[in-house]
């Protein structure tokens, strides 16, 4: 018999987070939430729990304070529930100039897309079941793996987390624990990207998803142990193109696309009404 | 007595909702391109007004006088040739609209929005304060979500707009792109549509046109600034659906059940015609996965705060085909 699994989820009430929420939901899997105060968190754990068989916690909680790490797992004890699936998929992306941004933003930033994964990874990792085989889910991005203009410190926090999470693959790889870097390329989620999105045509639309078919695809792949997840076809030729095109080369293309942004920027920004 | 403007007055519900608000005797204004419109109707209280919303001077202009605005002009297709007119005309064309009734004080605007903005359902009906649960590959309803958020930047700064959500409309109206369950109604009443998709247990909330028109004015009447009111019908599956339509119409046809994959199969090919020949798609693929999914709304809010009522589906069903009878 298959025990019945509990998954942590962060940044749970939009976007990726509220489909993975749901992806687990379809497949028997209990559910703890957790996103910020005053997000639509609660709407979502009232749906799942009216909609699917399964048990569900919702946390309303920032995870830039340092005591929600211990928090979060203090109240699963209580609870007396074992978590045997973490995905750290909380995040804040941006896309601007460097000195665009104020000095808080960065560091918000960082601590969310660094320090809160490596935290609860660790404390996650505490309270595992060592009879039961868990699942960790980092959630990375290909722009960890490119360099992409306006994405200077998003993409480092990305490149952290890959080097993070294949550096745990290799030192736990003897554990009943299977862990997975989920690169995605663009998903449409943000009302301003659905917006924009939608205006790529050919190969750039192709690299881009619905959430809830990265969620599908993350958590097959999760569940089959596999160490890099990249949702689609293009996303992942990219990724091998990367490994064998000489450095210049791939210079060349991103300041080639660096132009086009510029040139394009300014036409797109104008008629995307502001939200 | 209250002047009132409707956008979209040629269209599906504006038009029906423009000849009951003529009817209880308020002064209708109409908004439209084209004055001359053949589904624009003539009444006495009814005052066509030349204009469009993606030209907010003509929005102003059509405003003077009036203190009630009802929009529901849309681009409320399955596909457009320049898929740019989706954001036009349902976003900036909702923003013009706001920003033009702000400027001339009107004192209550009721938007129509769709239940689209929830897409599809799980289990149970979906009702106003539930999430959205799969992402918005399909434009309309896409562009239905960003007018709505539109709508509530404009409440947030103290204007009073309601917004009403149909689900999907049938009933007596001209058939046309938008009113997709006529277009079926009417295809088997000649002998044309013999197609259930799937295996006809999916289900779709079916709205009877002249209960919308009345939950839009009740809306105005009662309706709370910044609230979403769900104007639907009964839940109804294809196959009771079909079999409904034979007992109204008295017409039987052998009707095919066609696989969803097959349909989903279908509907590449015919994305692919598309993009290469610029032609009208009859089906897309973003259509056909909504396929496997329950589309349930649940109309209990409207039905409390709003006195909302539901004619029963097979009588609705009985009217709209007595009318596509006449004019088949």
């Amino acid at each position: 018999m298959i025990p019945k699994l509990t998954a942590i989820v962060t940044g749970a009430s939009e976007g990726l987070g509220k489909s993975f929420a749901v992806e687990l939901a379809r497949r028997d899997i209990d559910l703890v939430l957790i996103a910020l105060p005053g997000s639509s968190l609660e709407a979502l754990a009232t749906y799942i729990r009216k909609n699917f068989d399964v048990k569900v916690s919702s946390l309303e909680k920032d995870l830039t304070y340092s005591e929600t790490y211990t928090d979060i797992f203090t109240f699963l004890k209580k609870q007396h529930i074992t978590a045997h699936i973490l995905i750290n998929n909380a995040g804040l992306g941006n896309w601007s100039w460097f000195e665009d941004k104020s000095v808080s933003f960065y560091k918000k930033q960082i601590e969310l897309n660094v320090i809160t994964p490596v935290l609860l990874t660790r404390l996650f990792l505490d309270q595992a079941n060592p009879a039961i085989t868990s699942y960790l889910l980092n959630v990375g991005s290909l722009g960890g793996l490119f360099v992409v203009p306006k994405k200077q410190v998003y993409g480092a926090t990305k490149s952290f987390i890959r080097y993070f999470t294949q550096c745990l693959q290799l030192e736990l790889s003897d554990s009943n624990i299977k862990i997975s870097l989920l690169s995605p390329g663009g998903i449409n989620t943000k009302p301003e990207l659905l917006v924009l999105n939608n205006r790529l045509r050919g190969i750039s639309k192709a690299t881009i998803f619905e959430a809830e078919d990265v969620a599908k695809i993350a958590i097959d792949g999760m569940l089959k142990g596999k160490k890099e997840i990249i949702p689609g076809v293009i996303n992942r030729l990219m990724v091998v193109l990367n490994s064998i095109l000489p450095g210049f080369v791939k210079n060349l293309i991103i300041k080639n696309r660096l132009k086009e942004i510029l040139k394009s920027n300014d036409k797109i920004i104008d008629s995307v009404p502001a939200y | 007595m209250t002047k009132i403007l409707v956008t979209g007055s040629t269209g599906f519900i504006g038009r029906q909702l423009t000849l009951s608000l003529a009817n209880m005797g308020y002064d209708v204004k109409a908004l439209c391109r084209n004055t001359a419109h053949p589904y624009l109707i003539k009444h006495k209280n009814i005052e066509p007004v030349k204009g469009d919303i993606l030209d907010i001077k003509s929005i102003r202009n059509a405003l003077q006088g009036c203190s009630q605005v009802y929009h529901t002009a849309a681009m409320a297709k399955m596909w457009c040739r320049n898929p740019d007119d989706f954001l036009q005309t349902n976003v900036t064309g909702t923003r013009n609209v706001l920003e033009a009734a702000g400027l001339a004080g009107i004192n209550k605007t009721v938007y129509t929005s769709t239940c689209g903005v929830w897409g599809p359902s799980t289990k149970h009906p979906v009702s106003e304060d539930e999430p959205r649960i799969v992402g918005f590959p399909i434009a309309y309803e896409r562009t239905k979500h960003l007018a709505e958020l539109q709508v509530q930047q404009y409440v947030n700064q103290g204007m009073n707009v309601v917004i009403v959500n149909p689900s999907r409309v049938f009933g007596e109206g001209p058939v046309t792109d938008s009113n997709t369950v006529g277009k079926m109604v009417y295809g088997y009443l000649k002998g044309k549509w013999r197609v259930i998709p799937g295996t006809g247990v999916q289900v779709a909330n079916y709205a009877y046109l002249h209960d919308v028109v009345n939950g839009h004015i009740a809306a105005m009447d009662k309706g709370i600034p910044g609230n979403r009111y769900i104007l639907g019908g009964e839940d109804i599956s294809f196959n009771e659906f079909f079999s409904t339509l034979y007992v109204t119409s008295g017409t039987q046809h052998r009707m095919i059940r066609i696989p969803q994959k097959l349909i989903k199969f279908y509907s590449q090919l015919e994305r692919v015609k598309t993009k290469i020949t610029g032609l009208p798609p009859f089906f897309l693929p973003e259509f056909a996965d909504r396929l496997k999914f329950d589309q349930r709304y649940s109309s209990q809010k409207a039905i409390k705060q709003l006195g909302y009522q539901i004619t029963p589906f097979t009588e609705g069903m009985k009217r709209t085909v007595n009318y596509l009878k006449a004019i088949a």
